[in-house]
């Protein structure tokens, strides 16, 4: 298995604010060809892509900017999520830091196709150097036309604006997150109606994760054709996996979609466990995915096939876990995390999380009941069912697998409770 | 030294032009990385600016973990 850098070529190969660098390896011809062809065209081209959000919950991109793009009146809104707020993902900071050129042409090429003159990108609190490096991009940017007033020439008028968080994990939600720019608290919405009918004060808006916007200029400069022969049938294009836990070398690895499988990504790009001591557990996607257990390490880099296996690809954070801890460690460190980070808009989550971690600590300090076990999976099932965000409905997921796949573990530490 | 001065307010609201809905949230981070929190003349300055009401401000700022609504204490 070898690493295929497409979306990462430049990373490190020109300073970041080197504008005519970036040009010179190619940079802007995407967003020149979009400027030459209409919006519905270049829509178009990235629904036949096939390119799926890179966030998380994977929504074809194409689709959304459709449905913006059909509110022909008044403003709209173009928003960058780079809040990487999900546990063991780390990856849009590569191209943040590394690449921002091409994430800032594929948001004025988002921008311009779905009639936005108002973006946005909310960068993480924690990442204030990529902020301020951003803010600089901005400055940069204006001076050479590609933001203002008729962009590169055309009739198009992007603004941006460069937003740092200010702590919540949920606002990398994107309704919390269009609350936040609202001067709100970041909370989540129910939804319908969806951002992309009435987001940022209550306009038309599309979120979009860097990953998934950093993939848009190469597929407008290179043509579908070359974006499809990446990757496997149904999932085209290259991945950033964040492998990190008990592993020897953790860090991001740009892969094929279905390149190869977990097992490989643990052992040829981790280099093995840290301690040499076989996998316990895998968390596929992201610290709110589900538990696989080492069963499942042949299991393909596909959404597909991680989904058959019964977790989700999500964010591509690969959270890996050896033999000598229980699981009830495992979910401790995920609910330590969770537990602190509702925003409180739902009484499933806002309730369940807390109940949810006293259960989990309870069991790891002797304190453990059988019928704590199954409040935990009852709570848990309700969260999934009934929550109105995206955090609320998967925080239990590594709660519930573990349950049924170390279902021993637990046993044991309600034993070892009761004697 | 952080520490909140009128002279530095009001260059900050200079170099942003105007305070508007739309980059309230935005420029409220400015102000905290400036001042080192959000000093309470500064929430009655902006819910006049911009229609919003202090208390809808002040609800948000101490919402946030990174906000700070008072200076913090020098050691």
């Amino acid at each position: 298995m070898k690493e295929n850098k497409v979306l990462t070529q430049r990373v490190g190969k020109y300073k970041p604010l080197d504008l005519k660098a970036y040009q010179a390896m190619g940079g802007f011809k995407g967003l020149r060809r979009a400027l030459s062809m209409t919006v519905e065209s270049v829509i178009e081209e990235i629904r036949r892509s096939g390119l799926t959000g890179r966030g998380g919950a994977g929504f074809p991109t194409g689709l959304k900017w459709a449905s913006a793009a059909q509110d022909k009146q008044g403003p709209k809104y173009f928003i960058c999520n780079a809040d990487e707020g999900e546990l063991g993902t780390f990856k849009d900071k590569v191209l943040l830091d590394g690449d921002p050129w091409a994430v800032l042409e594929g948001m004025l090429i988002a921008a311009c196709a779905i009639g936005a003159e108002q973006a946005y990108i909310y960068i993480k609190g924690e990442y204030d150097k990529t902020a301020e490096l951003w803010e600089k991009l901005a400055g940069e940017a204006e001076k050479a036309n590609l933001l203002g007033d008729g962009i590169l020439g055309s009739g198009f008028s992007v603004n941006l604006q460069v937003v740092r968080g200010r702590g919540p994990y949920v606002a990398g939600e994107e309704f919390a997150l269009i609350s936040s720019l609202e001067a709100c608290r970041a909370m989540s919405r129910l939804k319908p109606p969806y951002p992309t009918e009435k987001g940022l004060f209550g306009r038309p808006t599309v979120v979009n994760n860097v990953e998934t916007i950093a993939n848009v200029p190469m597929i407008l400069a290179n043509g579908i054709e070359k974006y499809l022969s990446l990757g496997v049938e149904g999932e085209p294009g290259t991945r950033l996996f964040s492998l990190s836990g008990d592993v020897k070398r953790p860090g991001v690895y740009e892969l094929e979609m279905g390149a190869g499988t977990l097992e490989e990504l643990i052992n040829e790009f981790g280099q093995g466990t840290k301690n040499g001591r076989p996998v316990k557990a895998v968390q596929p996607g992201g610290g709110t995915s589900a538990l696989l257990s080492r069963d499942s390490l042949g299991c393909r880099l596909t959404a597909k096939a991680i989904s058959e296996a019964g977790s989700g690809i999500g964010t591509a954070g690969v959270i890996v876990y050896e033999e000598g801890k229980s699981a009830i460690d495992i979910v401790k460190g995920l609910m330590e995390f969770y537990g602190v980070e509702s925003c409180g808009r739902c009484a499933p989550c806002r309730i369940g999380v807390v109940r949810m971690k006293e259960i989990v600590d309870n069991l790891s300090c002797g304190k453990g009941t059988a019928k704590g076990l199954t409040q935990l999976r009852e709570i848990g099932k309700v969260c999934v069912a009934t929550a109105t965000c995206g955090m609320g409905q998967a925080f239990p997921l590594p709660v519930l697998s573990a349950l049924e796949l170390f279902g021993e573990d637990f046993e044991m530490a309600v034993q070892e409770s009761s004697v | 030294m952080k520490g909140f001065k009128v002279q530095s307010y009001q260059n900050l609201l200079e170099s942003v032009g105007s305070v508007k809905r739309e980059n309230l949230f935005g420029f409220l981070g400015k102000v905290q990385d400036t001042f080192g929190y959000v000093p309470r003349e500064v929430v009655c300055d902006l819910a006049a600016r911009t229609g919003i009401s202090e208390a809808r401000i002040y609800g948000a700022l101490t919402s946030y973990r990174d906000f700070k609504v008072e200076a913090e204490a020098s050691g």
